[in-house]
Parts: structure tokens; sequence; C-alpha cells
């Protein structure tokens, strides 16, 4: 088991002519599945290419997996896979022979490389359309091929940009269940996005960017905070519920069919649950309602601007 | 049975996952993999048959002038007292030149689709740098144009040796073919591969690189031809030297003969020799610049 940071920034800055990508970020990021969220132009694919080794910082300094990239760009590399946004697989050739020629320039044998393609993508879902030419996938097939040549090389980390632009919601579905796994394979994953329901579904640990800064870097429970209402379905009762919480002083509103009640503390928790037993109402389900990601990006960009 | 994930267009089947534990190589692999897979590519090979066919139709007709030479000196051999040698050593090298068409069609299929395609950025995410890519295309276009000049040569050697009155005879008369003829068919596949590499590197269009290379040499052999003009044997020019596609027969002709042949448009040229081998490096050293150029990636 892998020990120490996913990667560690310290004081990272990237400017090109006349814009600053990346300002100045430092931050030390746990291992697992790691979010990188932020608008169009935020900084996350320079973000992807400095750590790849494939632009140098301007300043400051960027270590993954432990190791220098500047000082060693070719061993970062070797433990890194990488899914871009954009097309990039060769139209005109077997997802079998793309993704087995990968895994050789990944350095493996080519013997294993075949195997692992033949694995690999019979564990992304292609195992039958293996012998295909991609010029015939569809978009999410196309997607899964990107991320079998990404894991061919049994990464360390795999580096995703935006794995679910493009694709249907079935196919977005499988996509993240895909990238939920490769936790527990003991791959960590940076999945690049502005999609923070995605994030949201996937990601124990956010990066927040926007505009080149830093906005905020950390479990994504712990952004999560709560928003001091509930949310109780006692189904076709919820009259006699609100009637009930306002004698009892608190405020509460039906929302799609369901009971927002307002509350302070966990004795107020206790109280609902206490009344809803006392009117003799089904309750079937009774959660604390907690900010998306959404609203921590737009409330913690707004306080850095 | 495994448990699907989805449905739709593709299932997403769990069959679990195996961290790979095995040998693992750095650059040199990645290199030697990007080889492998652009011969594969350039010879058509895990493609359609129609891939297939220009490479090897082309291996085809460079083979047969020394098909042509065996099937003559076989049905002569008792015939006639001086063999009949429809071609020499020498003469073939300059067959050779018309795989110029082969790197037109081959050279831009190699390349033109890693850009147009945005393949790179997926290569250049392994252990593999700039020069390691260029030394993988170019060591591949090299390595077929070699071996389809080379294999022609090796089959007129053998089978001269088959047909002659005495294989050993023939054999340790001709020593010096087999270290002339790689080394001329080295130069040719060497100047050819890096010019065709090289234009084609600065298109993601197939088409228009392919045409590029003919261009080029046609364009500097009509040139080179309008300037030297009609000459008489030893009495050329070194405006022949603007000849790209000639400038590898001038270097075989200082190989084989240790000068160059008088009866060339470069013939009796003081120091011609010299001046195409100087030619030879600076064409090559400015192709690689190119392509270096092309595939420095990585930012410096």
């Amino acid at each position: 088991m892998q020990t120490g940071p996913l990667f560690r920034l310290e004081s990272l800055t990237k400017r090109y002519p006349g814009v600053t990508a990346l300002d100045d970020l430092t931050v030390a990021v746990p291992r697992g599945l790691v979010g990188l969220v932020g608008a169009n132009g935020a900084g996350k694919t320079t973000m992807f290419r400095l750590m790849l080794g494939l632009a140098r910082p301007s300043e400051g300094r960027l270590e993954v997996c432990g190791i220098d990239v500047a000082a060693d760009p070719i061993e970062v590399r070797s433990r890194l896979g990488y899914m871009p946004e954009h097309e990039c697989l060769p139209l005109d050739q077997t997802a079998a022979d793309v993704v087995g020629t990968f895994g050789e320039l990944s350095g493996l044998p080519a013997r294993d490389a075949r195997q692992r393609a033949s694995d690999i993508l019979d564990l992304v879902g292609l195992d039958e359309a293996r012998f295909r030419p991609i010029s015939g996938f569809s978009t999410g097939m196309r997607q899964r091929t990107k991320l079998a040549q990404a894991l061919v090389g049994d990464p360390e980390l795999v580096l995703l940009d935006e794995p679910t632009a493009g694709l249907d919601p079935v196919g977005r579905e499988e996509m993240l269940a895909l990238v939920a796994r490769l936790g527990t394979f003991g791959i960590s994953v940076l999945m690049a996005t502005h999609l923070l329901d995605d994030v949201q579904q996937v990601c124990d640990h956010v990066l927040m960017i926007d505009g080149g800064h830093l906005v905020v870097s950390g479990a994504t429970e712990s952004l999560l905070e709560r928003t001091g209402v509930v949310t109780v379905d006692v189904g076709s009762g919820r009259e006699a519920l609100i009637t009930g919480l306002a004698a009892l002083g608190m405020t509460a509103r039906v929302v799609d069919d369901l009971v927002d009640v307002t509350i302070d503390g966990d004795d107020d928790l206790d109280r609902v649950r206490d009344l809803v037993a006392e009117l003799g109402l089904p309750l079937h389900r009774l959660t604390t309602r907690s900010t998306s990601l959404d609203e921590v990006f737009l409330r913690r960009a707004g306080e850095s601007s | 049975m495994p448990g699907a994930l989805g449905g739709g267009g593709g299932a997403v089947y769990d069959r679990g996952y195996r961290p790979y534990e095995g040998p693992r190589g750095r650059r040199g692999a990645a290199t030697f993999a990007l080889f492998k897979a652009s011969v594969r590519r350039a010879l058509g090979l895990r493609r359609s048959w129609r891939q297939k066919v220009a490479p090897f139709t082309l291996l085809a007709v460079v083979t047969m002038p020394a098909i042509v030479n065996i099937g003559v000196g076989y049905v002569t051999r008792d015939q006639l007292t001086d063999r009949i040698e429809i071609i020499t050593y020498r003469d073939y090298v300059g067959v050779s030149s018309a795989l110029l068409l082969f790197i037109a069609i081959v050279a831009p299929d190699v390349i033109c689709p890693d850009r147009r395609q945005r393949v790179l950025p997926l290569m250049f995410s392994r252990p593999l740098v700039g020069i390691d890519y260029v030394a993988a295309k170019v060591g591949a276009i090299v390595a077929i144009l070699f071996a389809f000049s080379f294999i022609p040569q090796m089959i007129l050697f053998i089978g001269n040796m088959l047909v002659s009155d005495s294989a050993l005879d023939y054999f340790t008369g001709h020593l010096d073919v087999l270290w002339k003829v790689p080394l001329s068919v080295l130069v040719l596949s060497v100047h050819y591969a890096v010019i065709g590499v090289a234009i084609a590197s600065l298109t993601d269009r197939r088409i228009v690189a392919g045409a590029s290379v003919i261009g080029l040499f046609l364009v500097t052999s009509i040139a080179s031809g309008v300037l030297v003009g009609d000459f008489r044997p030893g009495e050329g020019s070194a405006a022949a030297l603007i000849n790209v596609l000639a400038l590898p027969l001038y270097l075989r002709d200082v190989i084989f003969l240790g000068h160059i042949d008088r009866g060339s448009p470069l013939g009796g040229v003081a120091t011609g020799g010299l001046f195409a081998l100087v030619e030879f490096l600076a064409v090559v050293a400015l192709g690689l610049v190119v392509l270096w150029r092309r595939y420095r990636w990585t930012e410096h």
C-alpha cells in the first residue's frame, strides 16, 4: 500500500504569455478518488500537463506519487495513466490493438500488454467489441476505450479529464461506477470536471480551482455543510405533521411531496421523530439536507475573488 | 456469472482487476514498442488487405529485376561462355530509388494520423520523449526501406551464386558486395526516410504530405536536369547536387567505385563525392532538426 500524499504542490505557478494559468498553489492531496473542479479555463488541463511533466512550472514545485516531477518526469509518467477529454484514438485500429500498443508504450512486455489489454477491455465492458475498428464505436465505447488505455499500464494514479463528457445518462452512470471502482483496485484517481454532481457522487476529496487560484481543498464530506433543514417523508400525512410541528413552534413546508423542517440542533431532530410516532404516521425517510458542491464552489469562489 | 452494471450501448461487466507485477521497461522499451507499431502500420499488418497492397506490391516490383536476372542466368547457364548480366549490384541500388513512391505513401500514413487524430498527447503521457518518438518513426521507415532494398539484392546475390559454375568461387569473388550493398542501401534508406518523415511531420493531412514528398523530388530532379543540361561523360556539373532524389546514388558510386561515375551528371566535378557526402549529412541533419522541433513535446 502506497503512503504519503497523492500529489503535493508548493507555490506552484504556471504563466503563459499574457495569462497566469495557475497562481501560487500550495496544497497536499491524499490518495484516493479526487475531484479537480473548476470552470472552463480554470487551469485543470494545465495542472494535468504539469503533473505529466509535459510543461514546466514557472515557479514552485510539484510532487506526484512522491516523485519530484521536474527531477524525473519519465518515472512519474510510468506511474500515471491519462485519459484526455478530446478524441484521441486511432480510428482505423481495433480497441485491442490500441490498448495493447499503449500497454507496450507503458513499458509492459508485448505478451503481457496484449493479455492486460484483453483483461482491461473486459473490465470496461468492451470484451465483445475489442476486435472492431474504433471508427464504428459509439461515444460511450470510445470513452471506455480511452479509460482502458489509461488503465492498461496498471497506473498508481489515473488522470481523467471530463470522463463523462458527451455520455448519455446511462453511459454517465456506468462511467462513474467504473471510476468509483478504481479506488477499490488501489488506483488513485484525479478527475477533472466541471460537473460537480459527478464529483459529489464518486470522489472522497475535492480540489477546487478558479482562474488559476486554489478555492478550496478538502474531504468531500467535510465540504458538504449541513443546512439546518431535514427532509421528512411521511406519505400522505404531510399536513398533519406540519400542523403538529407548528404547535411545537417549528417551521415546516411541503417541497415535492416531502416535508422540509427547519431545525436547530439534534434535539429538534428528536422532536420531529417523536411527533411522527405520536401521530402514528409512516416514516419513510428522515434525512438531513447538506449543501451541494455547487453551492460550496460558488460561495468559496466568491469569497476568494 | 459476472454482474452487469448497465445496459444500453454495451454493458459494463464486473470482471475484477489484477494489478501488474511483472517487468516494466522505460524509454527504451517504449521507443521499441512504438517502432514495432510503426513497422506494423507501414506494412499494413493487423490492418485490412487493402493496406497491405501498396507495400508488398512495391516489394514485388523492386524484386523483379533480381528474379529476371537469375532466371536468364539459369536458362543460359550452359549456352554462353560469358554470363548475361541484366543488372549489376550497383545499378540495383538505383532500382531501390523507386521506393520513393513507398515513402510518399507510407511516411505520411505513419506520421500524419498521430497529429490529426490527436494521439500524440496519449503517447507523450507515457515514458517517452520527442526524440524517442522521432527515433521510432524514422527507424521504422529506415528499417523497411533497408529491408526492401537489401532483400532483392540478397536474392540476386544468392541466385547468381547458385547459377554460377562455382558457388564458392562466386562468393569469394564478390565479397565486397557484402559490405557495399548494405552500406549503399543504408545511405539511401536514411536519406529518403528522414526527408519523407520530416515533410510528413509538417502537416496532418496525408495527401498533402505525400504530394509534397513527390513534389520535392520531382522539382529538384527537373531543376537539376535543366541546369546541368546535356553533358558528355566526365563533364557534369555541381548543379547535379540539387537533385535530392539522385543524391544517394552519387554516394553509391563513391562506395562501389571509389569516385563519382563519369557518366553521371556529377561526373567530372572535382571533389563531387565529398560535396555529395556533405550535402547528404546536411539534409539528414536538417530533417532531424525539423523533426526534433516538431516533436519537442516537453517544454524547455
